[in-house]
């Protein structure tokens, strides 16, 4: 057991050695890490989040110290993910946390450990209007980043395609959990904005054993189109029902009915008219960079849910830090996201040359504009960002085909006309 | 307000048809059986397989019946399917509920029965998947019945309560005027002066899973027939049923027929005056109604143990 325990000593020491002599330098700073590395699609985005921070070390660390990056499981799980996060401010003593995924995982971090702690955070993917109500209440202190769109982005859309069709009256049918009440609510908003009257915003809740009555409630409002933000599973129900009894086949739906199963079972002779709407990733040099360096590194394309997203919180929130400085705490780092993403600063790549560049020049207390895998990355005053938009349908053979990509300006402009 | 009322005695068919089953479980067996609703599941499924089994062997029935999405080889699934859901709902009874009756309590039996409902839905699930499956990929249309009041019906939904009521029927002829209803209702009353007169308590068991599994197959291929089929068919069910048995009384087969109207027809009326975020809470709230002012169920007697 003691010559156990000496050996054990003696390695570690060693390896405390080994470490100073390669670190790229003679400190290094803690960074939490909270996804839900459990979930299948949840390990990509940490590692896309990690692979960022050996990029960074590589360009030098975050003023000259290594960043340790350390990777703790959400479960996509409100109680683990605050533990979570709980313990990386409380014993690793971190002043940034990059994380969580799920908006539900997300506001419980910021509001009862981020925010409180004063620790700074930035999430890849959540995408929840209640997180910038949370700022404008005062709730994040400043110290809350997403480079996720709000669904906003998707309900702006949908009325602007609404108007394009001429339609004067929509019926709003959505899932009732947070997604949908907040995407319907938003998208309800946006049709009014835009002159068309909303008839009627109706909950389908799920696992019911009809919903005929639902149903009959929206046929009864006699709407010119249905804007459906729905999942397949109640979504195939409802649209059934709905085409059935009579209703209209002019529907505007939101990106989860992306689906082969909810085509399949409504049937192409039903859904000629249908068109979807999604937001997306800017058709930038900056994107194509990164899915290109991406699939160099991983060997596989990124195909998965928020790895531009995630690789651009790691990096603008790590340049943040290194222009706060080594010792600068949550608030300070917080403070300096806007210098990372000024449109005004020399543009700089998502790459271990860029990041070089870019931590010379915040280091002479220059701007700098990061382009990353969402593009031009520029926060509001809530640490929200937007995105453009494509309209999809189901083709000719029933595949998913994009129709129409809207760019980030047209999708700001057209929110800005109907304010 | 019409179409509501429609529309909810047309859901209530179906409720009522799993409820009776139940509420012959129940009462006969004593416990509340939380794994019944997954029998109309396993009804809905094997009736699919049988389906697509004759429609590749005799193709020439796969035909629909008039106006009706129903196709002949459904209507045969329908009997094959409620055959293979009373003889599972025996083998269940056999490989679970017959060796914890024996051995332990009621509350013993309810627990079983939540686990024996998870088995059978992940079952479900690993061999058919996800996603929601049709009997039929068209969708049926809707007739207009009248246009001031809008009143839309489905043939598919017309020929399912009147199917519905049929059975009901016979259901009420066998149990009112057969020697095997008799000794039936004499179990349920009470087994042990049944068994003294002559009643073979175990055939008396194997024939109750029977009917209730029988029932809640048609019921289960009713509801696939006019909405969808998917694993949680039968989670979906397990409140309006069980709402529709207690509403009507334990035991009671009439009050279980009413019980699924009455529960049927308050979940498509209350969107009149509530929102439908909340209308999943109906049966909530007609159980609790009905248990305070009648707490044996409208036509149920209290139990003697």
């Amino acid at each position: 057991m003691k010559n156990n325990l000496t050996s054990i000593a003696a390695l570690a020491a060693l390896a405390v050695t080994a470490h100073a002599g390669t670190a790229a330098a003679d400190c290094t700073l803690p960074v939490g890490v909270v996804y839900p590395t459990s979930v299948d699609w949840g390990k990509p985005i940490a590692e896309t989040t990690l692979w960022v921070a050996d990029m960074i070390n590589e360009a030098g660390g975050v003023d000259g110290c290594r960043v340790n990056a350390i990777l703790r499981d959400t479960q996509v799980d409100p109680r683990v993910g605050v533990d979570a996060a709980r313990a990386l401010v409380d014993l690793d003593r971190v002043q940034l946390l990059i994380g969580a995924v799920a908006s539900g995982v997300t506001i419980p971090i910021l509001t009862s450990v981020a925010a409180p702690s004063g620790v700074m955070q930035i999430s890849c993917c959540s995408s929840t209007t209640r997180l910038t109500e949370i700022a404008a209440e005062g709730g994040a202190n400043g110290l809350f980043f997403r480079t996720f769109a709000t669904s906003n982005v998707q309900a702006l859309v949908a009325a602007m395609k609404a108007q394009e069709a001429g339609y004067e009256t929509i019926t709003i049918l959505y899932k009732n959990d947070d997604w949908g009440q907040d995407l319907g609510s938003l998208a309800a908003a946006a049709f009014a904005g835009a002159g068309i009257e909303v008839k009627a915003q109706i909950a389908i809740n799920d696992d019911q054993p009809s919903y005929r009555a639902e149903v009959t409630q929206a046929l009864a409002t006699r709407p010119e189109a249905l804007y459906l933000a729905l999942y397949p599973k109640e979504g195939i129900a409802v649209v059934r029902e709905w085409i059935s009894l009579g209703g209209t086949t002019e529907f505007i739906g939101t990106n989860s009915l992306k689906s082969d199963e909810f085509r399949e079972a409504v049937g192409m002779q039903h859904l000629g008219n249908f068109i979807g709407t999604d937001s997306s990733t800017p058709r930038t040099g900056s994107a194509t960079a990164f899915v290109d360096a991406y699939t160099a590194h991983f060997n596989a394309p990124p195909s998965g849910p928020g790895l531009p997203n995630a690789f651009d919180a790691a990096a603008i929130s790590l340049l943040a830090y290194h222009a706060a400085g080594r010792d600068a705490t949550g608030a300070q780092i917080a403070a300096k996201v806007p210098m990372v993403t000024d449109p005004a600063g020399e543009p700089i790549d998502g790459d271990v040359a860029g990041f070089a560049r870019a931590m010379e020049l915040l280091s002479a207390g220059q701007p700098v504009s990061y382009q990353g895998g969402t593009g031009a990355v520029t926060f509001d005053q809530y640490g929200d960002v937007s995105a453009p938009a494509v309209f999809w349908n189901f083709g000719a053979d029933g595949a998913i085909t994009e129709i129409q990509y809207i760019t980030l300006e047209e999708v700001a402009a057209f929110g800005a006309s109907i304010e | 307000m019409i179409q509501h009322l429609v529309d909810g005695i047309l859901t209530g068919s179906i409720i009522s048809l799993g409820a009776i089953g139940l509420t012959l479980i129940m009462h006969m067996l004593r416990f509340a059986n939380f794994s019944y609703a997954e029998l109309l599941g396993i009804g809905a499924y094997s009736a699919l397989v049988f389906d697509r089994l004759l429609a590749a062997l005799i193709p020439f029935m796969h035909e629909k019946i008039g106006p009706l999405s129903l196709t002949w080889t459904l209507s045969v699934s329908v009997v094959l399917a409620m055959v293979v859901t009373g003889a599972s709902a025996v083998v269940l009874d056999k490989l679970v509920f017959k060796r914890i009756r024996e051995n332990a309590g009621p509350l013993s039996m309810v627990f079983a029965s939540f686990g024996v409902a998870l088995i059978l839905r992940n079952i479900i699930t690993l061999a058919f998947g996800h996603r929601a499956q049709l009997y039929s990929p068209d969708i049926a249309f809707a007739i207009v019945v009248s246009f001031d009041p809008l009143l839309l019906i489905k043939p598919d939904q017309v020929f399912v309560l009147g199917a519905a009521l049929v059975l009901m029927l016979m259901l009420h002829v066998v149990l009112t005027r057969t020697t095997f209803g008799y000794s039936h209702r004499a179990v349920a009353e009470n087994p042990d002066l049944a068994q003294v007169s002559g009643v073979r308590l175990s055939r008396m068991v194997v024939s109750v899973w029977v009917l209730g599994g029988g029932l809640s197959a048609a019921a289960g291929v009713f509801y696939g027939l006019t909405n969808q089929i998917s694993p949680h068919l039968g989670h979906n069910f397990v409140l309006p049923v069980f709402a529709a048995t207690i509403v009507g009384g334990i035991g009671s087969v009439y009050g279980a027929v009413l019980g699924g109207f009455i529960v049927g027809i308050a979940s498509g009326l209350s969107l009149m005056i509530l929102p439908s975020g909340y209308t999943p809470a109906m049966p909530f709230l007609i159980i609790i109604a009905v248990m305070l002012l009648r707490p044996h169920g409208l036509f149920g007697e209290e139990l003697h143990r």
